[in-house]
């Protein structure tokens, strides 16, 4: 299981904070915990960031990567930010992720990027306006991005389809269903294509103290249904724990009294 | 191949709620499958249809519904005789619009005076509805449940920011109640356990999911309703299985189909039916969604409803 | 059930040849899954995968045209019982009845060319005429098909006629606009099979209840018509909800294909309101067709809206037009809010704002229909695209002093709107709704 961690987000107001003031420390220290606690990717989000958004991705990349020696996943909406990021992304330990492309005709160029950097990317099984029904409009819509895709130039297996978790609390029915995409996303390609999601978007909107158990419970789900990849909290020890035991039942890792700990 | 009826069977059932005094009850809800599904479960109770009256001249509503109730509208008790003798009306709901701080501050005890007059001119079941102020709804409503002790009313509605205190007195008096949410199932849901964590009794509840006019939201109404009612029939959630209300008038005659005149906008028609059935459609709507209550206000859209009524049992 | 996508796509020979037209076998096998195209334009595909396609990928219920051109009304094609669970695809068609020797035809006819109106920006019309055979005269009955078909060029035609002696030379002179023949019984299915088998069109299936309509559709397919349309005999409403709902469950649930067809109910009553309200039931719950016998502009409207709402997509958030909303009254002075242009948000922004009795303006702005904080995740509700629309819109010369009030859940780009909007104050509203009121009679 991929770990993607999250902690890096523009949402966070000790990040933004940090951003603002070129402050590098609180986010290194962040994706070193990160790192540490077992993120193969660093999500670095820094929102739409319309204004210097190319100087703020280049420097979170390049402060990042002094400490942590992790590929990182760069999280904006704004294309020439993204590509300025890539630019200065090191891909020793692995290649870049670009979060996002889509069916929005706003997000096609991301995948052009993919292929020019030749990184990886996650694609968002959404169309401009609305939200997909079900998991057969979800592999429509993957179709859709994949066609494109080899359009590109960017080959399927660099490619995470991502079903979209919504929020349980107000779209209870979409947990399901993006469960159901999971597993069919796979059999969109042979060898099978990766999948990632948003765990802690099942849990928005909910108390606070129900969160945790909310994503941990959903998390098992989705790793039953063969899910690569999730963009999560890594310090979460409770989330990492259930992980590694639930890797245990799909016999992906051997057991030992003290797995938890390796 | 031969047709097999397809039928479905429900582990849960709607709640029955009667509310009125004795001889004078009505009964709603009762339902084991979806609105007006007879061939396959008990539909045994009527949808209702209440008439909206106010405590004060209703000067907001449009000419169309207002002028039918021009001669009475000055005075509660006129307006409620006039909605029980002349338009032969079931059941009336109170509004206590004159309450809201905004529509003349009125205090509660002059609110559970106008209930004493009214529930002593009529003799069919009375709903007595706030001012929809979160606040003063809150002390307005004890004072309605207080003034009408005895009679078995539906007092409401109860939200989130209020319900404590309108439980505790709808349970003391003894009297059903509405409580409210905006649009959301999952709030509904959670209102509604909260009000029976009261110690409330399920069965003396109303839902209201908010009601939404023809053409303004009906369809996230519709749903909602739906949505209910299927959580009450098939996933038997107890919590679900109240009857539910929809507050017809009050969302209709405001919107602008209910008040341009043919003159205004030619390729819309005669005001006069428009109005009239812009009501009907939306109260017929909400029926098929599931709702057992409706509170109406213009006298032939109550008419047609009952009609539609007629088929549909 | 239907084949989903994915499972035909396995069944393909994922060569990629793009012979089919597709980029990708995915694709085909995606667009073949929603009836788009047949099975036949792969020319590699595998006598195995042929018949494991033939019937499973024929959709439940039978979906096609209810006369021709671009005002045809698609019927059919519906996959779910319940709006909330996916969209209702194909809207109820609206037909008008009229008698053939009705000295009024040549003007209803007129009348419902004339029927289009715009709302919330799709264009909606009277779909259909239905002409009734009052006369029981083949000639006048052929004379009345030939005037609606010339005054109401773009309406579909349905041919509301029982004795196949009568309909056929009307059915032969306006063929080129595929009327709908109404009805076959059982003891005209022959004959009246062989005009719409001969001239190409879609035919009604008319028996009293669901067993005698099962038997009658499979005569008229075995026949050789594909396009049928189911008349149950259900007059009252109660027998419209029932006999609508026991079709489209046979048909969903248990793939019962002699009822996999779209359904048309007579709602035709004395009273106008009367007669609005059930065929309000018959939109609700299932019909395809829905005849009614007058076309009055406020009975349009009515119907016409209510088909909207029960027909949009769950998952498409309902839009609101992109503007400045005057609540009340608002002079120069009055406070100008702004907020995105998915349909709820408007509908309890701008009722809040009633509920204040404060006059104010409302701007709204384009987002694709999301809400607040999620438009803002998604880049469309950023500093510089509302800065662009405060500047495009004119907000400015609407106001004495520039304030815009933002919502509470984008406080974060308050800073960024003032450095982009130069002379604007920007205000940070409440998050939620519900203090409006209080927010704005505080400002007071």
């Amino acid at each position: 299981m991929i770990i993607i961690g999250e902690k890096i987000s523009v949402i966070a107001k000790k990040v933004r904070e940090a951003m603002d003031a070129r402050d590098p420390k609180p986010i290194q220290d962040l994706a070193m915990e990160q790192w540490k606690a077992g993120a193969h990717f660093i999500d670095v989000n820094i929102g739409p960031a319309e204004d210097k958004g190319e100087d703020l991705m280049k420097w979170m990349v390049e402060i990042i990567q002094e400490k942590v020696q992790a590929p990182l996943c760069l999280d904006t909406t704004n294309a020439s930010a993204l590509e300025a990021g890539l630019k200065v992304h090191n891909n020793e330990w692995g290649k870049a992720l670009i979060n996002s492309t889509s069916n929005d005709p706003e997000r096609f160029g991301m995948l052009e990027l993919a292929a020019k950097y030749e990184s990886e990317i996650i694609a968002l099984t959404v169309g401009k306006g609305g939200l997909p029904a079900d998991s057969e409009e979800r592999c429509g819509i993957a179709a859709e991005i994949m066609g494109r895709a080899m359009e590109f130039g960017v080959p399927l297996e660099n490619i995470y389809l991502d079903p979209l978790i919504l929020q349980v609390c107000t779209t209870q029915d979409q947990a399901m269903h993006s469960m159901k995409a999971i597993q069919d996303f796979q059999d969109l390609n042979d060898p099978p294509m990766k999948t990632v999601v948003g765990l802690s978007n099942i849990s928005n909107g909910v108390p606070r103290n129900m969160r945790s158990l909310i994503d941990k419970t959903y998390l098992v789900l989705l790793m039953y249904a063969g899910l690569t990849a999730a963009i999560a909290n890594p310090l979460d020890k409770d989330l990492v724990d259930v992980m590694k035991t639930t890797d245990l039942f799909l016999n992906k890792s051997l057991y030992a009294d003290s797995y938890l700990d390796m | 191949m031969s047709f097999v009826v397809p039928k479905e069977s429900f582990g849960g059932k709607v709640l029955a709620v009667d509310f009125g005094k004795e001889g004078s009850k009505l009964t709603i809800g009762g339902e084991t499958t979806l609105p007006f599904l007879a061939f396959e479960g008990e539909v045994p109770n009527r949808p209702v249809v209440a008439y909206e009256i106010q405590d004060c001249a209703p000067e907001d509503w449009p000419e169309t519904v207002q002028s039918i109730y021009k001669d009475v509208s000055g005075d509660p008790v006129s307006w409620a005789k006039y909605c029980q003798e002349t338009l032969g009306a079931k059941a009336i709901a109170l509004r206590l619009v004159s309450t809201h701080p905004d529509r003349g501050d009125r205090s509660a005890e002059a609110a559970a005076q106008t209930i004493k007059d009214v529930l002593a001119a009529i003799n069919i079941p009375l709903i007595i509805l706030g001012s929809n102020h979160i606040e003063k709804d809150a002390t307005v409503l004890v004072a309605a449940a207080e003034a009408a002790s005895g009679y078995n009313c539906i007092i409401g509605k109860a939200q989130e920011g209020n319900y404590k205190t309108i439980v505790a007195a709808a349970l003391a008096h003894n009297h059903k109640l509405i409580a409210m949410s905006e649009l959301d199932i999952n709030l509904a849901k959670q209102l509604n356990i909260l009000i029976t964590q009261m110690g409330f009794d399920k069965e003396k509840l109303i839902t209201d999911p908010m009601c939404s006019a023809l053409g303004y939201g009906l369809e996230y109404t519709y749903s909602v309703m739906e949505r209910i009612r299927l959580a009450g029939l098939a996933q038997n959630d107890p919590t679900m299985q109240p009857p539910i209300v929809g507050d017809v008038g009050m969302y209709v005659w405001k919107v602008k189909e209910t008040v341009a005149s043919g003159n205004d906008v030619p390729e819309w028609g005669e005001l006069e039916e428009r109005s009239i059935s812009w009501e009907t459609v939306t109260a017929t709507s909400m029926m098929l969604s599931g709702s057992n209550l409706l509170i109406m206000r213009h006298p032939r859209a109550v008419e047609n409803v009952e009609k539609t009524i007629d088929e549909l049992m | 059930m239907a084949l989903t996508g994915v499972q035909i796509f396995k069944l393909l020979p994922k060569t990629n040849c793009k012979k089919c037209g597709f980029p990708t076998c995915l694709a085909f096998a995606m667009k073949l899954a929603q009836g788009g195209i047949e099975l036949s334009a792969c020319p590699d595909v595998s006598d195995e995968a042929k018949s494991a396609l033939g019937e499973a990928s024929a959709p439940p219920i039978r979906s096609f045209a209810l006369g021709t051109g671009a005002t045809a009304a698609k019927m059919g094609g519906e996959n779910v019982m319940f709006r909330h669970e996916k969209k209702f695809v194909n809207p109820s068609a609206i037909a008008v009845n009229i008698k053939d020797n009705d000295a009024n035809l040549a003007a209803t006819a007129e009348a419902v060319a004339g029927s289009e109106i715009d709302r919330v920006g799709q264009k909606l019309r009277i779909d259909a005429i239905s002409i009734e055979c009052a006369s029981g005269d083949s000639a006048t009955y052929e004379a009345a098909a030939k005037t609606v078909a010339e005054k109401a060029p773009g309406a579909a035609i349905i041919l509301n006629c029982r004795d196949a002696a009568v309909i056929e030379a009307a059915a032969k002179a306006i063929a080129d606009r595929k009327p709908l023949l109404y009805a076959a019984t059982d003891e005209t299915a022959e004959a009246m099979a062989a005009i719409a088998k001969a001239n190409g069109l879609p035919l009604v299936a008319s028996a009293k209840g669901l067993d005698a309509l099962s038997a009658l559709t499979e005569k008229i397919k075995g026949l050789g018509v594909e396009d049928i349309v189911l008349e149950s005999g259900a007059e009252s409403a109660k027998e419209i909800i029932e006999h609508n709902t026991q079709i489209r469950r046979a048909a969903l649930k248990k793939s019962f294909k002699p009822l996999g067809y779209p359904i048309i109910n007579s709602v035709i009553r004395d009273d106008s309101i009367l007669e609005t309200s059930i065929a309000s039931v018959a939109i609700a719950k299932y019909s395809s067709i829905v005849v009614i016998s007058s076309v009055e502009k406020w009975k349009n409207l009515v119907l016409f809206s209510q088909r909207q709402n029960l027909y949009t997509d769950p998952q498409v958030p309902m839009q609101v037009e992109q503007k400045i909303y005057e609540i009340g009254e608002p002079d120069k002075k009055a406070p100008l809010m702004i907020t995105t242009n998915f349909s709820l948000t408007y509908f309890i922004v701008s009722g809040e704002i009633e509920n204040s009795k404060v006059p104010s303006r409302l701007a709204v702005m384009d987002c694709e229909g999301l809400s607040v904080l999620t438009a803002w995740a998604a880049g469309k509700f950023t500093a510089a695209k509302i800065a662009n629309f405060v500047n495009e819109s004119g907000m400015a010369d609407m106001v004495e002093v520039k304030e815009l009030i933002l919502p509470g859940q984008v406080a974060i780009l308050s800073g960024a709107l003032e450095d982009k909007l130069e002379g604007w104050k920007i205000t940070i509203g409440p998050r939620e709704a519900n203090a409006i009121p209080t927010f704005l009679k505080g400002r007071e």
